[in-house]
């Protein structure tokens, strides 16, 4: 137990102190947001019925559309490439002072899987900084929804990430595997533009997609579309259904946690694996 | 004395290639104990294989009186291991580093300060326990290895090529250390090394070649089997002068570098006299020493130890080192 804590601890250490990617971190959801977002936003209107819709479409925000898929996007790439010190500790040697240690292998595993997801959630909740620039309104308790439900979609990915990790030897590797997976996994998941009039196989690419799942959780919990008009809410994309049947965010909350589950014991089984 | 470690036909191979061949020995408590060789000799692999990091395909290596393979993490918390490639931590301050240390073995919570000062002391690195590693140099990150290696109390010391890539002044300093530890401590101590100076100070010397043990005893005695003293000369015609004292003196001589003429003989100095008076090619240079572990691997191999060229492998760790 302590061991876990132990791997997690410097993970998290090393996040807080690393001011460099700190700062650098709200590069690309900053560049997305308010670049390509705002830039978007108005082709985006107008193809919503033009900037004389009448009627619930003239609400329509693209911006506000894309926050909760860009914390989605935060949270996914910060965890899968968490694991991407892993690899790096089997470059600079660090991984053997870990491997050789009388600690379980299993231990170590979970740690860094802990490790990663801490800081995705971490870096999550640092976007909400950009909040009052984009004219939404958080709450309290969404924030406290917010918070497991990204550490469980960053638990989800940061397992993915230690599965690749234990594979690749090079961190070179390491970025390439990860970004060709992340990319269209995160287009076809609903964060950057609505998931709607796509053509079928895409379609079944998006629904069989973990990430669409928890993208969806986040525009749940943060643009209420319960409370939205209809018709603005089938044309951003917020009835996502399978079958037919609109699904819930406890039903997300499931689908993401069996994979999570998943990812987490198919990681520590490669894991346990590797020889220092 | 007990026997620490007790290692029997220890092998490994890879498909085809045997790097390891049947290694046996046992070490006592609270020995210096050297393993001697060129680069590829098997040494790493063997220290591997002792230390749990890879699993021999056959033999038996008990350390502590725990098996290898089937007690790997009663071996693990039982021994410390000093890499050949540096792996601490350089983006977490000194402390950091050994904090982590002790809690990956289960040190108990209030013995961790004492300990990290105790260890911190033996390597002359107090000042230092706040500063971040990347900030040190080579001989500090090493002497906090060794440092690390300490803190959760081993039986068992493995170091493997303690000093490659650093500076002969700070090597020396390494092994101060290295003394110090074992009068202090009284820790067993197991060391790999293919410079021959460093391997003196071992009580005990295993000499390593082609994956087998082809010697083991104090560097006093392997010193004494070599025969004598040895004379080195270089002459006009080194061709022709190796000729001719392998045959009026029945010796082997062996070449060195183009220039130099080794070989030995029993009563050095009586001999040399005689030698520069009587021998017709003329000499330039003429040398009379006390045989070396450099001559024990000579006389057993045919080779030198320095002749050895790296093989890609460490070249690859010794870059890696210079990079932190």
């Amino acid at each position: 137990m302590e061991g876990i804590m132990a791997i997690w601890q410097r993970d998290v250490i090393k996040f807080f102190r690393d001011r460099a990617r700190l700062v650098g971190s709200f590069a690309m959801p900053f560049m997305f947001l308010i670049l390509f977002g705002s830039g978007m936003s108005g082709a985006m209107s107008s193809m919503m019925g033009g900037s004389e819709a009448s009627g619930p479409l003239a609400d329509f925000d693209f911006v506000e559309f894309m926050f909760p898929g860009i914390i989605g996007m935060t949270v996914f790439t910060t965890a899968i490439f968490s694991a991407l010190s892993v690899v790096q500790d089997k470059e600079f040697g660090y991984m053997r002072e870990i491997l050789v240690s009388p600690m379980s292998r299993v231990s170590i595993a979970i740690g860094k899987v802990l490790g990663g997801s801490t800081v995705a959630l971490f870096q999550g909740l640092m976007m909400l900084i950009f909040v009052p620039f984009i004219g939404i309104s958080i709450s309290f308790s969404m924030i406290l929804q917010l918070i497991p439900v990204m550490f469980l979609v960053a638990f989800a990915l940061s397992s993915i990430g230690l599965l690749i990790a234990t594979s690749l030897k090079t961190s070179q590797g390491f970025q390439m595997v990860v970004q060709v997976l992340i990319f269209p996994m995160l287009f076809l998941s609903g964060a950057l533009f609505p998931l709607s009039g796509m053509p079928a196989w895409m379609n079944f690419i998006v629904k069989i997609n973990p990430l669409t799942y928890s993208v969806d959780m986040f525009k749940k919990i943060i643009l209420q579309p319960e409370q939205m008009a209809p018709a603005l809410r089938e044309a951003m994309g917020l009835n996502l259904s399978v079958f037919n049947h609109v699904i819930t965010l406890p039903e997300e909350i499931l689908v993401v946690g069996l994979l999570s589950v998943f990812f987490v014991i198919l990681a520590t089984i490669r894991f346990s694996r590797i020889e220092a | 004395m007990t026997n620490i470690v007790e290692v029997k036909g220890l092998k490994k191979s890879y498909k085809e290639f045997e790097a390891v061949k049947g290694v046996d020995l046992t070490i006592e408590e609270g020995e210096i104990f050297g393993f001697l060789g060129p680069n590829g000799a098997g040494k790493s692999t063997t220290i591997n294989m002792m230390s749990t990091i890879i699993r021999p395909s056959s033999g038996t290596a008990m350390i502590n009186g725990y098996d290898v393979v089937k007690q790997k993490n009663d071996v693990r918390a039982s021994i410390g291991l000093i890499f050949q490639e540096q792996t601490l931590d350089v983006k977490l301050t000194a402390n950091e580093n050994l904090m982590l240390h002790c809690k990956f073995y289960g040190i108990d919570k209030n013995k961790r300060e004492e300990r990290i000062q105790e260890v911190l002391e033996i390597v002359d690195l107090t000042d230092k326990r706040s500063n971040i590693v990347e900030t040190f140099s080579g001989g500090m990150k090493r002497r906090l290895e060794i440092a690390r290696g300490l803190l959760h109390y081993p039986k068992v010391l493995f170091l493997d090529e303690p000093t490659v890539g650093l500076d002969p002044q700070t090597r020396n300093h390494i092994w101060e250390y290295i003394l110090k530890l074992k009068e202090k401590a009284g820790i067993t101590i197991f060391l790999t090394t293919h410079y021959m100076d460093e391997a003196e100070i071992c009580d005990r010397v295993a000499v390593m070649d082609h994956g087998e043990l082809i010697a083991l005893d104090t560097p006093e005695a392997l010193k004494n089997n070599v025969g004598g003293d040895i004379i080195e000369i270089s002459t006009e015609d080194n061709i022709e002068a190796k000729k001719r004292i392998e045959k009026i003196y029945e010796t082997d001589v062996t070449e060195s570098d183009n220039k130099t003429l080794t070989f030995q003989v029993s009563k050095g100095s009586e001999f040399l006299v005689n030698f520069v008076k009587e021998f017709d090619i003329p000499i330039t240079s003429v040398n009379l020493r006390r045989p070396t572990l450099n001559d024990v691997f000579l006389h057993l191999t045919g080779r030198e130890i320095r002749d050895e060229t790296l093989s890609k492998k460490d070249l690859a760790k010794q870059q890696m080192r210079g990079r932190h």
